[in-house]
Order: C-alpha cells, then sequence, then structure tokens
C-alpha cells in the first residue's frame, strides 16, 4: 500500500501540500516541457526572419517611401545594416535578442523594447478585461443551462452562442459602434485613455474592443461548458452517487459538476490564447487602440525586422507558456494527476 | 431488431442533448433538421453565387455607372440596390460569395489534404518522424500566421491566390493535429493491430483503415474551420490586405460601406447578414454533422 | 461521540412489529427511448422488513437495478414508473424531487458497484461523506467532520483521521467501497440497498467487506437490500431470497427453504451454475443455453420458456403468475421442480 506522506499532515494539510507540489513530478515534466519549448520559440523566431526577407520589399524603400532615389535607398539600407548577408543579420538580431537585447526600430529611434513595454500593457490590458467578461458571463450561463436543459434559457443561451460564435468581428465592432458610440453616446468609438490618466476612463475606453473580443469567446466557451456539465450530469456515477445521498440538483452541478469542468475549461481557454492574440490584432485597428496588434500592422508594411521579430518573440513565448501554464494548472485542479504515484 | 435489453436499460435512453445522442446512426439522415435547413440554405447560397448569373443576366458587379448610384433596395432592375459607386448590390453580394467560398473551400481542402497527411503520417510512425513533423507543426501553430498573411498580402500585392496560401498557414498545422489526435486513438485499436500483423502494406492500412475512420473528425473540423475562414479572410479585405476593390468581396464590402455608414446603413448590414447567415450555417451544419457522427 | 452511530442505531428502536419497511406493489418500469420502448420491469412486488436482509438476485438485465434505483427515486425522466412503493406508508411513486431528496440518503440509501466511479475523483473523501451528513443533519464543520471520522472508524477504515483527506485514487477497491458504506449509513438510513457491491471486488475483499454490512447491520439494525447475480453469495448471507428474471419475480422464499429446495428451473440453473470445488475436472459447466429475451417487446407465456430444460406446450402460452404455494414460498411456475438442491 503506497503512503503518500510519512509526515503527519496538519488539520488543513498546507505544508506538506506545498512540499508535496514542489518534489512532484508533474514540476518535472513541466520543466522537460519548457526545454522543448525553446526550440519552437527559436523556430518562430527564425521562421519570421526568413519570410520577411524571402518576400519583396525591404525596410529602406518602405520608409523612404516610392519616391526616392535608387542612390538614397542604397545609402539608407547601408546606414541600416540591410547590405549584409541574411545569416550574418539574423545572427546578430538572435546575439542580441539572447543578451536581452532586442535592437532598434528601423522605422523610429526607439528600441524595440521600449516600443514592447509602452505597446504590450495595452494589448494584455485588453485581452484580461476581455477574459473576465467571458468568464462571468458564460459560467454562470452555463450553469442554468445545465440546470434545465431545453428550458428557456438553455435554448436562448444555444441560440445565442451560435450567433455569437458566427458573427465576424469587424462586424461586430461597426455594429457596437453605431449603436453605442454614434446612437447614445456611451462608450467611445475609437481613442485610448491610459490608465495614469483615470481608471475610469481607461476602461471606458476599453470597454467595446473588450466587448468585440469577448463576445464569440463566450458563445464558445458556454456551449462547452454546459456539453461538459450535461455529459457528467448525464453518464458520471459520482453524480447519481451525491444525487443518492440526498444532495440537492443544484449542488450536484456546482460542488460535483462543475469542479470536475474546471480542468477542461483551462485547457481550453489556454489552447485558445493563439487565437486570441491574431484577434487583437484586427481590434486594435479598428478602435485605433495602441496596443503591439497595431504596431505589428505597422512594422510589417514598414519590413521593421527587428520589431516584427521583437513582437513575433512576445506571441511565441506567450503561446508556449501558455500551454505550459495549462498543464500546471492540471496538476494543481486534478489531484490524481497531483498524485502520480498513486496506487496502480 | 433485437437489441440486448441490458444494453438499453444502463443509463437515460432519451437524451437530453444532441451531442449525448452519440450513437452513430445512418437511418433518419434527411430526417434531422439540425442539419438540413443550414446545408439547404447554403446548398441555396451556392446556386445563386456560382450557377445563377451563368443562367440569368445579373448586372456587372463592377463598373456602374455613376448615374445610378446609391439607388435603394426593390429598386426596378437592381433589387438589393445599388452602391455609391453604382454597381448593382446583388451581383456584387452573389460574386463577393463566389470568392468566399472558393477561398473557403480551397483553404480547407489544402489543409485536410497536406495537414491531415502530416498528422497521420507522423502519428502512425511516431519516433523521430513524429517529432520533427509535430515540432515543425507546433511551430507554425505558434507562428503568428497572421504575420504570414499580412506579409504575404503586402508584399506581394493582394489577390484571392494569396489570401489562399496565406491562410493554409493556419488550416494545415490545425488539421494535422486533429489528424495526429485521430490516428493516436485509432492505431492501437484492434482492428488496426490485426491488419499490422497480418503484414498489410501502411499506405494501404492508411488509406483503407485510417482515413474512413478520420473522415468524421477531419470533415466536421473543416466545416467549423470553413466558418473561420470565412471570417479570416473577410477580415483581411477589410483591412485591405485582401481583395482590393473594385472586386467583390463580402469584406471589402463592409470596409468601403464603414465610411456611409450613418447615411446608407444598408452598405454594411446587406453584406454583413450574408456574412453571419452563411458562417452561421457552416457552424450548425457541422454541428449538426458533428452529433450525428458522434465526433467529440 | 458516537453521533454517526447513535444516528444510525436510530433504526434498531423500530418496532418489528409495526410492518415493513418498504412495500413494493406491482412495480413496472418502462423506458420509451430512440429504439423504441423497453419494459425493464413488469410488475415486482416484494416487501423488506427491518432489519432483516433481503437478497434480489438475477442475470444482467433482469431489472434488478432498475428496481433498486425506482426505490431510491433516481430513474431518469425517460422511464415511466407505475404501481406502489411506499416507505413506512408513504408513497415514493411520483414525489417531487424536492421530497425525494429528504427521503434519499435519509430513509433509504444506496451503495454502488463500481466504487471507483462512484466516488468525485476530485473531492478528498471525507468531504464526501461530511456532504451527506450536512445534507441532512445540520451540522456544523467540525461537528460533521469528527461524524466523518467516526464513521470511517465504524467501516474499519484503518488512520480515519489521515483517511479523510485523502482522494479515491489513493485507496485501494475494498477501501473505496468502505467509504461507500460509510457515506450510505451517514444518516441512519433504515434502508441499506447495495447493488452489485461487491461484484467489482476481488473474492477477498468481497468477503470482507460483505461481513463488514452484515456486522454494521447488527450494530444499527437496518434493513439490507442485497442486489447480486451471485446466488452463492444470497445462500451466504440472506435470511429472504427474491430470483427475477426477465423483469419479473420468479421465486422467492426464505433462503434456507429456497436452497433446501428449489421450485424454479432458472434457479435451478443458477445453482447449477455455480463453478463447485468438487465437481469432475473437464466437465463442461452446466450453463443454460440461450439469452434472456428482448425486453422491448411483451410476448405471451413464461419467459424462461425458451431456454427451460423442462418446457412444455402450456408454459409457451399462458405465463405463469407469481403464487404463495407454500406457505412463505412463492412461484411463478406451471411444472415446478420439487428437487433438493445439491
Amino acid at each position: 500500500m503506497s503512503t503518500s506522506v510519512s509526515v503527519q499532515p496538519a488539520r488543513w494539510p498546507g505544508g506538506a501540500h506545498a512540499r508535496r507540489l514542489a518534489t512532484s513530478p508533474a514540476l518535472r515534466v513541466a520543466a522537460r516541457r519548457l526545454l522543448s519549448a525553446i526550440p519552437v520559440v527559436w523556430g518562430v523566431t527564425l521562421l519570421t526572419f526568413l519570410i520577411l526577407n524571402a518576400l519583396p520589399g525591404d525596410a529602406a524603400s518602405a520608409l523612404l517611401g516610392i519616391n526616392a532615389t535608387p542612390a538614397e535607398v542604397r545609402e539608407f539600407s547601408i546606414k541600416l545594416h540591410l547590405n549584409e548577408p541574411l545569416w550574418s543579420r539574423y545572427g546578430h538580431w538572435l546575439g542580441g535578442a539572447l543578451t536581452g537585447n532586442l535592437g532598434t526600430s528601423l522605422a523610429s529611434p526607439q528600441s524595440v523594447a521600449s516600443i514592447l513595454g509602452q505597446r504590450l500593457p495595452v494589448t494584455l490590458e485588453l485581452v484580461i478585461y476581455a477574459l473576465v467578461m467571458t468568464l462571468v458571463v458564460s459560467v454562470p450561463l452555463a450553469v442554468l443551462s445545465a440546470r434545465r436543459p431545453r428550458g428557456i434559457i438553455d435554448r436562448l443561451s444555444m441560440v445565442g452562442s451560435m450567433a455569437s460564435i458566427s458573427i465576424a468581428p469587424y462586424v461586430l465592432a461597426l455594429l457596437l459602434v453605431i449603436v453605442f458610440a454614434v446612437h447614445w453616446s456611451v462608450f467611445p468609438a475609437i481613442g485610448y485613455q491610459p490608465v495614469s490618466q483615470g481608471l475610469g476612463g481607461n476602461l471606458r475606453d476599453m470597454t467595446l474592443p473588450s466587448i468585440v473580443l469577448a463576445l464569440p469567446l463566450i458563445g464558445f466557451y458556454t456551449r462547452f461548458l454546459r456539453a461538459d456539465l450535461l455529459e457528467q450530469m448525464q453518464s458520471e456515477d459520482y453524480i447519481v452517487t451525491a444525487r443518492a445521498k440526498g444532495v440537492s440538483e443544484w449542488r450536484v452541478l456546482t460542488r460535483h459538476a462543475l469542479r470536475n469542468s474546471f480542468i477542461g475549461l483551462l485547457t481550453v481557454i489556454g489552447l485558445n490564447l493563439a487565437t486570441l492574440i491574431g484577434a487583437t490584432v484586427i481590434i486594435e485597428q479598428i478602435f485605433s487602440l495602441p496596443g503591439i496588434g497595431y504596431e505589428l500592422l505597422q512594422a510589417i508594411s514598414n519590413r521593421d525586422v527587428p520589431v516584427v521579430e521583437g513582437i513575433v518573440l512576445v506571441f511565441g513565448t506567450v503561446v508556449v507558456l501558455a500551454n505550459l501554464a495549462t498543464d500546471l494548472l492540471y496538476s494543481v485542479f486534478d489531484p490524481r494527476i497531483r498524485h502520480v504515484r498513486a496506487r496502480s | 431488431m433485437s437489441v440486448p435489453a441490458a444494453d438499453l436499460i444502463i443509463g437515460p435512453l432519451e437524451p437530453v442533448t444532441a451531442e449525448a445522442a452519440a450513437r452513430p446512426q445512418a437511418r433518419g439522415w434527411l430526417r434531422s433538421a439540425e442539419i438540413v435547413i443550414p446545408g439547404g440554405i447554403l446548398l441555396v447560397l451556392l446556386f445563386f453565387c456560382f450557377i445563377w448569373p451563368l443562367v440569368y443576366q445579373v448586372p456587372k458587379p463592377v463598373g456602374g455607372s455613376l448615374l445610378t448610384t446609391n439607388l435603394p433596395l426593390w429598386s426596378p432592375g437592381h433589387i438589393l440596390g445599388t452602391d455609391m459607386v453604382g454597381d448593382d448590390v446583388m451581383s456584387r453580394i452573389l460574386y463577393g460569395g463566389r470568392v468566399s467560398f472558393e477561398v473557403a473551400a480551397a483553404v480547407q481542402v489544402i489543409g485536410l489534404v497536406i495537414g491531415g497527411l502530416i498528422g497521420m503520417v507522423a502519428a502512425y510512425r511516431g519516433g523521430w518522424v513524429e517529432a520533427v513533423l509535430m515540432r515543425v507543426v507546433d511551430v507554425f501553430i505558434a507562428f503568428p500566421s497572421l504575420v504570414l498573411v499580412l506579409a504575404i498580402a503586402d508584399s506581394l500585392g493582394p489577390s484571392e491566390m494569396h489570401v489562399i496560401w496565406a491562410l493554409s498557414a493556419f488550416s494545415i498545422p490545425a488539421f494535422a493535429r486533429v489528424a495526429r489526435a485521430a490516428t493516436l486513438r485509432l492505431r492501437d485499436q484492434p482492428f488496426v493491430v490485426a491488419a499490422r500483423l497480418a503484414g498489410t502494406r501502411t499506405w494501404r492500412i492508411m488509406a483503407g483503415h485510417l482515413v474512413p475512420n478520420m473522415m468524421p473528425q477531419l470533415v466536421t473540423f473543416g466545416m467549423l474551420g470553413a466558418g473561420i475562414t470565412i471570417i479570416l479572410e473577410g477580415a483581411l479585405d477589410f483591412l485591405g490586405y485582401g481583395i482590393p476593390p473594385p472586386t467583390a468581396s463580402w469584406g471589402n464590402m463592409i470596409a468601403t460601406g464603414e465610411s456611409f455608414i450613418s447615411v446608407y446603413p444598408r452598405y454594411v448590414i446587406v453584406p454583413s447578414i450574408f456574412l453571419l447567415v452563411t458562417v452561421l450555417c457552416l457552424n450548425l451544419l457541422g454541428d449538426g454533422l458533428r452529433s450525428r457522427w458522434g465526433v467529440r | 461521540m458516537a453521533g454517526a452511530t447513535e444516528a444510525a442505531t436510530g433504526a434498531a428502536d423500530l418496532d418489528l412489529a409495526s410492518g415493513p419497511l418498504l412495500e413494493v406493489s406491482d412495480l413496472r418500469v418502462t423506458f420509451r427511448g430512440r429504439r423504441g420502448t423497453v419494459y425493464a420491469v413488469q410488475g415486482i412486488s416484494f416487501t423488506v422488513e427491518p432489519g432483516r436482509t433481503l437478497a434480489l438476485i438475477g442475470e444482467s438485465g433482469a431489472g434488478k437495478t432498475v428496481s433498486a434505483r425506482a426505490v431510491m427515486g433516481l430513474l431518469p425522466e425517460s422511464a415511466q414508473v407505475t404501481g406502489s412503493i411506499r416507505f413506512k406508508g408513504e408513497q415514493v411513486v411520483g414525489r417531487s424531487e424536492h421530497d425525494l431528496r429528504d427521503y434519499r440518503g435519509r430513509n433509504v440509501a444506496m451503495v454502488f458497484q463500481n466504487p471507483e466511479r462512484s466516488l468525485n475523483p476530485t473531492m478528498r473523501v471525507g468531504t464526501q461523506i461530511t456532504e451527506a451528513l450536512r445534507s441532512h443533519l445540520h451540522l456544523d464543520r467540525k461537528r460533521a467532520h469528527e461524524q466523518a471520522v467516526e464513521l470511517l472508524r465504524m467501516v474499519r477504515v484503518p488512520a480515519p483521521e489521515r483517511r479523510f483527506y485523502e482522494y479515491a485514487h489513493q485507496l485501494s477497491g475494498g477501501m473505496r467501497q468502505r467509504i461507500m458504506i460509510a457515506m450510505a449509513l451517514a444518516c441512519g438510513p433504515e434502508v441499506l440497498i447495495a447493488d452489485e457491491a461487491t461484484t467489482a471486488l476481488d473474492v477477498t475483499t468481497q468477503a470482507q467487506i460483505m461481513d463488514l454490512l452484515l456486522d454494521l447491520q447488527r450494530q444499527t439494525g437496518t434493513a439490507l437490500l442485497m442486489i447480486s447475480h451471485d446466488l452463492g453469495l444470497a445462500a451466504t448471507y440472506a435470511e429472504d431470497v427474491i430470483v427475477m428474471y426477465a423483469g419479473q419475480v420468479v421465486e422467492r422464499a426464505p433462503a434456507k427453504e429456497l436452497f433446501a429446495s428449489v421450485r424454479m428451473p432458472y434457479t435451478q440453473a443458477l445453482l447449477d451454475a455455480i463453478p463447485q470445488i468438487d465437481r469432475e475436472p473437464h466437465v463442461l459447466l452446466p450453463v443454460v443455453g440461450g439469452r434472456p429475451p428482448d425486453l422491448s417487446a411483451l410476448v405471451p407465456g413464461c419467459p424462461f420458456a425458451p431456454r427451460c430444460p423442462g418446457v412444455q406446450q402450456d408454459c409457451r402460452e399462458q405465463a405463469p403468475t407469481l403464487a404463495e404455494h407454500e406457505p412463505r414460498r412463492w412461484w411463478a411456475c406451471w411444472h415446478p421442480l420439487n428437487r433438493a438442491a445439491q
């Protein structure tokens, strides 16, 4: 018979718990994944570099415009080190990146790091705001739907979620702008107010863009959660046991089924993060938010390689980290995985 | 039809959700409303976009006369009116629809064939082949394909073909993942193991056993992916990186309509409705097929 | 501090002369589904007396689990239940979900077959017991915790204080089943239904659990309804036996008398099929040929007729009714056996 610890745990085993987690195989697995993720992130930066250089057009001509003479373009190119061979340029960038120096933008004297520093928080805020909105709406909605399948709330939420997944973000954005910004001036159509100038204004500016980002997510997560909850409620034995104990249907749903569904929901959110980032590009453009998505668009058309690489690096890292975090959270929420040394 | 009673007694018989009715039965295909209605609407749309203009004399979507700008709905000869440069809106919708469907179909087929092959081979072979292939796929998934899309569009010039290539960068890795997961599940099934032990050649196993069993997953994934593709293609057109005006596409119709939104909101609303209905039907169809075929 | 056992022994205070705890009368359960109608239970009747052990025996699909779930009110909405189930005189069939909540776990409790799937994998086992307690008894956390530990002790779980915090996957099958029993007995129900409670366990553990159940029953005076396909188990542990086939009760008797002289050919066949150590080696195990009937069609005649070795013409035409042919001995057969069991 396996024993978990030889220490007598306290009433709420907080101390022993932490120790177990630290030495757990789950953490080792996570470390291994982290290591194997590094080549992926590197691959991403390499790929970006190759693509940007393979395609016609370069920073010099892009920045100088079409009226520049070939001589001017050539001179500018040399200034931007664009005449050096491909691998040398990439090597320079990579070397710099590994030591923390992401280089300077080709289009402006700003360093890539400071550009990222300015723009990243905006996008981050957008994403977090949207995720909060999503969870606040979709979890209760899914629970209520699962409580009475085929009931009014269920039917409405099914229809609504279908529609919200199918609507294009740019269409939704335009609609919201017409209704809330033009018709009733509740929210501004474009513009951004940094938090430093007042949280209220900042949130007000971010609300419409966040709704656009959140709506399809709400649809998706509500459907997912509802399906997972229902599947448990209908076919899992521990649900029957709970009912047999005399637990109320509501408590069975929230205390038993929902608890088990959280793991799945987190996985889905983590995996979705990549597409989410892609969506922010469009939304930032529409609402003129100074985030990294918007910056990316400009950098690409300027062939501003260092900036693009910097952003791509961030994107890639976020995706990889999100996957890892999802795995780690698995072990926090699912005790089966936490105690890998359980009885076989 | 005699069914062992024990089979029916355990658990509820009346599935409360469509998802729970995961029993693959071919019977009653046509009776399922959740498949027939969206499917039917799509067929109607496809007909009007592709076949109708060949049969009926539809006004040209481009090159309208300045004399007929901004005609309202139900105008004679222009059932949905004309736009700000005098082009017939209805025919722009139809030709724009062509673009959407062509791009969606092409991108999904490319993804299914190439991505499906990669995923299947990777999972079946295992070992270093799988490791390498899936790493590459991972790179493409982590890579913001948007960069690729925008870069291609920006440098090579916007066109339908470029949009298709660019969007395939999304669909190939996605299908690869699905095919890999499906193959992993199928690989250890008794009937595959039996075929392997009997000495059946690998490609035969793949073609005869793996592919047919993966098709439900791949097809439903493709349906749902088609909806996303159409939205993405529209997004590209909207941002100016996709098909440029005057060629009609739903996305650029919405973009050009944006400036007129307070005066003639229909320029935005009409293509938006078509976009919504198309994607909705694709999603419903994909969902309906998924529950009918018992795919998770 | 023996709060749990106190609540449980409340059942022993019941006056034995007050009549049966559970009276099931002409219970019929029909499922209407996509594939047609299934007549899972076709009119069964039995009673459960306080403090006694009743075994409900039958093959898979005979309707035993469905009947047990009907008694608990746990059947899904697609099930149509008619007939009468009375617990201490009060009707269970047709009760609202709200009223059933009070009834389940408090009056009648159930232990299920697959303990590894019947326990919530992400909840500590102790919490699952306190949940049972707090659903019915108004206890604060501390008291509930103490009672749960007591219950664990009662079901002979070693180191109960520590086990409280563990999860289902950390425990063995036998241990999990003990947890299930603790959960079931937490609020002192008067009837405990053990639905194939030991089927998924190995033989040694099976014996341990059965002994535990019987000890607890003696301690608390709970009536035990054990459901199984194992006639041998019934012989060892039950006082009364009911045999079901194809949704109907076909034989019923006190255990001793049943095994002394079996009447139903089906019961005899079940007995014959029990592997015995003193049988000749390399002899074919006498199994009953054929399969149980398809319950989606009601056919005339005895349901066992197609497989009965002693079948005769009248068996096929008219279904025999269950009747008390001898004192406390019921059977439904036109041509019963009179042999003593081997």
